[in-house]
């Protein structure tokens, strides 16, 4: 066999090599499983704590919005920077990316926020757009408003009803109002 | 079509020119944009090729939250290209400012109001994947029959 020409031409000509220098290619671009993509939902039921809202880095990228049958955080891919933060956040598991929701459930993490409101009284020009815009407490309802303006000013009624999730902030015109957020990691001790 | 639009449409597949330019990102697209240069992910096997060199270039991947400095040389350069061109916005700062967008920061997206903006690759980073994708699937529709588009 090692004799025949064909065989000789063969290794000669290198045909193998050759080939794999001519159509080089590497291997098959896959996304990874654990690749941490834009946040999706799991079909649980989204409580409209704003817990995402308060956590996400990112302006604009999530809002928690109501749709028909109930409410749904919904994520905006231009503004979205794919931390995973909001899936750790969320207390309900709504959504869910890569494999941030399997590891968070393993390791027990989650977060601890405390927020306070502060306002400016130099630069709020009494607009009621915080008020107006604050998603937690409506005026009438049995918790009451979080921000009301009274005695020609924006007042905290319920400061503790406050989740953090800066609507006011983002609609206030001239940044009178700020929501400072402290927000720690805190891991469960294993059962 | 004509045997000469054929070819033409053979050859402009398998030779994409790119010019990438940084318009004040943080540098992490760009590290994107380097590692689709790099052998794992191997642009050039797509048959895409870097020049950096607006003058021999057909898309333009533009990164970053477009700077004041940088409106009026973004346009210079997207007009120093040759037709058939397009811009690519690579990443979440010429789509929207991404986390510079913020009261008082010195900027001014998104890069589709200064030149137009052919196609958008969200994420911060984008995987080099998804550059690679918008790009592959992009050429087409810009350079294919061109000539006959163009008529």
């Amino acid at each position: 066999m090692s004799e025949s020409i064909i065989w000789y031409l063969r290794e000669f000509l290198r045909t193998e090599w050759i080939r794999k220098f001519l159509l080089a290619k590497t291997d098959p671009l896959v996304t990874p499983p654990y690749f941490k993509d834009y946040p999706t939902l799991t079909g649980k039921e989204c409580t409209a704590c704003y817990q995402c809202m308060m956590i996400c880095p990112a302006p604009g990228a999530i809002a928690v919005l109501r749709h028909d049958d109930g409410w749904r955080p919904e994520i905006y891919p231009g503004h979205c920077i794919r931390c995973g933060l909001c899936v750790e956040a969320c207390p309900e598991d709504v959504l869910q990316s890569g494999r941030v929701l399997e590891a968070q459930h393993r390791d027990r993490t989650g977060f601890r926020a405390t927020f306070h409101l502060s306002i400016d009284r130099e630069i709020c020009m009494r607009c009621g757009n915080c008020c107006i815009s604050c998603p937690v407490g409506r005026e009438g309802e049995p918790d009451g408003a979080v921000l009301k303006i009274e005695k020609g000013g924006v007042q905290i009624l319920n400061s503790d009803l406050c989740t953090g999730c800066k609507t006011c902030e983002v609609n206030c015109p001239n940044r009178g109002i700020r929501v400072a957020r402290v927000v720690e990691g805190v891991q469960e001790a294993a059962a | 079509m004509s045997l000469l639009q054929k070819l033409k449409n053979r050859v402009r597949s398998k030779s994409i020119h790119v010019c990438f330019v940084d318009v004040g990102s943080c540098n992490g697209c760009d590290i994107e944009v380097l590692a689709c240069l790099a052998p794992r992910y191997d642009i050039e096997q797509y048959g895409i090729y870097v020049h950096n060199n607006p003058r021999e270039a057909d898309i333009l991947l533009v990164m970053g939250a477009v700077t004041p400095q940088w409106v009026d040389k973004l346009v210079a350069i997207w007009e120093k290209i040759p037709e058939p061109k397009a811009a690519i916005a690579i990443g979440n700062c010429p789509i929207s400012g991404c986390v510079y967008n913020r009261r008082d920061s010195y900027i001014d997206p998104p890069a589709a109001k200064h030149i137009p903006i052919a196609a958008q690759v969200p994420g911060c980073p984008p995987r080099p994947t998804e550059i690679l994708a918008a790009i592959l699937s992009l050429a087409p529709t810009i350079f294919e029959n061109y000539e006959e588009k163009k008529r």
